[in-house]
């Protein structure tokens, strides 16, 4: 077991970094320095001028009284640059938690202040009105959104996931001729820009086919989940099989072997075997797919009309509460913090979960 | 049980051949080893049995149905991998009844058969444990369990032992012997260590380059190999090869002739290149010889490095001056060079002068060219005419 941080967190590693810079200290006390800006912290500077022998110790006397805080702190850094790691290492994640935390917190601050007291939040609200993660039920039917993001966001990741199961294993673990273009295809395609599928894939939503009647009732697709889920299953779809096969391709042939020879067939060796020992990367794969899905904004904007009923994702439930005379910013505040929620839940899960399938799955061979 | 018949089995890849128009029975009930040197085919033959293996042409049979366009599944097959490949997301009584559970046994005939498999390779009360948590041995136990409890026609095993360590290996050697006998099973199983192939089997199949070379029972392919390549390749240290030519009245080598009527052999005659191959134990050193009835003239040699072994002598013997300072050829080839094991209370030193003698009987002729044997033993009891009375050679 590794702990992440381990790496990262410099406080985690004092036998390295911290010794050396204390006992660097502790020399340029008990030792004749070899820089002379070492002494003058711990005033051995008098009884050094005091000696006064040679032009050199006078020398490097007189660029040691030229040298302002920010020049010693230099000096120090190029004896000890140990110091400037951590301090770098600090400033960037200080930088990093500032940039994605402090919306968040805003976001939390203009919630909490109740309507008509918008001005000049800052750092703190302009009153206390939690009452406002409440409201934003009462205003619409913000969870019937939040419902419908949960169910394309699910049944995409189920589509990408048996999809790209299938096209991982034929990628990873089979011998076909023209792989490696077909590789190179989806890759390609994962990088054409989603609005340039948008007008056909709208028109066609928009076309009534006779067999879908029963289903959608009017033939077409849209205001249907459907017509999200299709196209964004498809567009995240690259990606999840980039991470599988190189998940299946990992899994040892003998055990894939074995199966058949027990009672599978290639397809049952993938579900019982290749699968639960890939579990860690079929856990990535899902879950960047379904935040992907849930973050989505073009697709999700335009391929229902917004209404709850119609399937409509959150996006359209916090725009909402933007009417034509007014915008409840509080209240779209609220809704964002509410449907951040479960991805964060999702998140935490899921991150546990692909740590301790990473550490799990000890193969022979 | 059943018998398992290759017909004209032959597998490419590309323009790779792995293996060339094998054929050959595996008996009911029989435990036949293919064996041969690493890339020889043996593995890929027995995954055309298994069927993880399509051959590109020929049938395979067993009992008496062809097999060949089944699935594995379907084929009443059970494997034990060299890799052990237990499923390490389960533990060893999912491992086990894996293959009873995909075929919709009832959870108490699962339960019974899986104990009664785990009966017999020793493995009573580690069910719950997962295979990560096991030892080598103990792992490849659970493999065989895997096995035996679909109770299936036919074992493959391919190397099973070849990740264990040494000891544990000649244990589960014997075990594996055992469970031959209790189940009756017919088995066919892969090696490249010829020990395990002697030992074990009822007959081998040496496999070379893709080709069958020969299967008979282990004794014979050391008595009476078929050609150069059986003869080198079974028996350990290996069988000692001088290259000669045929002359009037013997095959004459670079430094020694042995009498023999080139007549009698059949194939080749007086000019033609023929290989005379004598195993270690077969050479013996001549003040040791009075027992031999029938020994060829003197071979004057001188004793380069022993190998004690503990039961027996190794002498690597330099036959003359020339081959002194040539070790890293391989004494077993190179012409001047024959490798003699003796007793360990045999009196002898490095770099003494000895005379030595081949043992007629066991002596084998090789056509050169084709590597195909010729005679296997030179015995000549009646007289002094060599070869009046000829062991004939296995076919």
């Amino acid at each position: 077991m590794t702990d992440p941080r381990d790496t990262t967190d410099p406080t985690d590693r004092p036998n390295t970094a911290e010794p050396s810079a204390t006992s660097g200290i502790d020399e340029s006390g008990a030792d004749p320095p070899r820089d002379p800006t070492r002494r003058r912290p711990d005033g051995g500077e008098p009884a050094r001028g005091s000696d006064g022998d040679t032009s050199l110790l006078k020398e490097g006397r007189d660029a040691e009284l030229d040298r302002g805080p920010f020049q010693q702190w230099v000096a120090d850094s190029i004896e000890n640059p140990d110091r400037v790691y951590r301090a770098m290492f600090y400033v960037a994640a200080v930088f990093f938690l500032v940039t994605t935390l402090f919306p968040f917190y805003w976001l939390l601050m203009v919630a909490l202040t109740p309507e008509g007291q918008l001005e000049n939040i800052v750092f703190t609200p302009n009153g206390f009105n939690p009452g406002a993660f409440v409201e934003v039920f009462q205003v619409i039917p913000f969870h019937v959104y939040m419902f419908n993001s949960f169910v394309i966001a699910l049944a995409s990741t189920i589509v990408v996931l048996v999809v790209a199961s299938l096209a991982g294993y034929a990628f990873g673990r089979l011998e076909f001729p023209g792989r490696t273009p077909l590789m190179l295809l989806v890759l390609v395609i994962s990088f054409f820009p989603p609005a340039a599928f948008f007008i056909p894939l709208n028109d066609l939503f928009n076309t009534s086919f006779v067999f879908l009647e029963p289903i959608t009732g009017d033939g077409t697709l849209y205001n249907t989940p459907f017509a999200l889920v299709t196209p964004l299953s498809a567009i995240f779809m690259p990606l999840a099989i980039f991470i599988l096969t190189t998940f299946y391709g990992q899994i040892p042939d003998g055990l894939e072997d074995a199966a058949r020879v027990e009672g599978t067939t290639r397809l049952g060796a993938l579900f019982r075997v290749i699968i639960p020992l890939s579990a860690p990367g079929v856990a990535t794969a899902g879950v960047l797919t379904f935040i992907a899905v849930y973050n989505e904004f073009f697709f999700s904007f335009l391929m229902t009309d917004g209404q709850p009923e119609n399937w409509a994702p959150i996006l359209d439930g916090i725009l909402a509460y933007q009417g034509q005379y007014q915008v409840l910013y509080h209240l779209m505040a609220a809704a964002s913090i509410l449907g951040v929620i479960p991805v964060a839940i999702l998140v935490v899960i899921a991150q546990e979960k692909i740590v301790s399938g990473l550490t799990a799955g000890a193969l022979k061979e | 049980m059943a018998r398992v018949r290759l017909e004209n089995v032959t597998k490419r890849y590309g323009e790779e051949t792995a293996v060339e128009d094998v054929s050959l029975e595996v008996e009911d009930g029989e435990f036949v080893t293919f064996v041969g040197p690493s890339g020889c085919g043996k593995s890929t033959t027995m995954e055309t049995v298994a069927g993880l293996t399509q051959p590109t042409e020929g049938r395979i049979y067993i009992g008496d149905d062809d097999v060949t366009d089944l699935a594995p599944k379907d084929r009443g097959v059970a494997m034990v991998f060299q890799n052990i490949a237990l499923f390490p997301h389960m533990d060893v009584y999912e491992n086990i009844s894996f293959g009873l559970r995909l075929r919709k046994y009832d959870d108490e005939e699962v339960r019974r058969r899986v104990e009664e498999a785990a009966d017999i390779v020793q493995l009573e009360g580690m069910l719950d444990r997962m295979p990560s948590e096991m030892s080598g041995g103990q792992q490849q136990r659970v493999g065989i369990a895997r096995a035996i409890v679909r109770n299936p026609d036919v074992f493959l095993m391919d190397e099973p032992l070849a990740n264990l360590d040494a000891k544990l290996r000649v244990h589960m050697r014997t075990e594996l012997q055992r469970l031959h006998r209790e189940l009756d099973a017919t088995v066919i199983y892969v090696t490249h260590d010829q020990a395990e192939a002697m030992t074990m089997s009822n007959r081998i199949a040496v496999l070379n380059d893709g080709r069958l070379q020969q299967i008979a029972a282990p004794l014979t392919c050391y008595n009476e190999p078929t050609n150069l390549f059986v003869a080198g390749f079974i028996g350990s240290p290996s069988m000692n090869f001088v290259e000669g030519t045929l002359v009037e009245d013997g095959l004459e080598t670079n430094n020694f002739t042995v009498d023999l009527d080139p007549s009698q052999l059949s194939e080749v005659g007086v000019g033609d290149a023929v290989t005379l191959g004598v195993r270690p134990e077969d050479v013996h050193l001549t003040r040791y010889a009075d027992s031999l009835t029938d020994s060829t003239a003197r071979i004057g040699a001188r004793t380069d490095v022993l190998e004690p072994m503990g039961d027996e002598v190794f002498v690597y013997l330099l036959l003359s001056e020339a081959a002194a300072g040539s070790m890293e050829q391989d004494p077993a080839t190179s012409p001047n060079q024959l490798l003699m094991s003796v007793t360990p209370d045999t009196e002898i030193e490095a770099g003494e002068d000895v005379d030595v003698v081949l043992d007629r009987s066991k002596i084998h002729l090789f056509e050169t060219a084709s590597g195909d044997a010729l005679r296997h033993g030179l015995t000549d009891r009646s007289g002094r005419e060599p070869g009046t009375t000829p062991t004939e050679a296995d076919s």
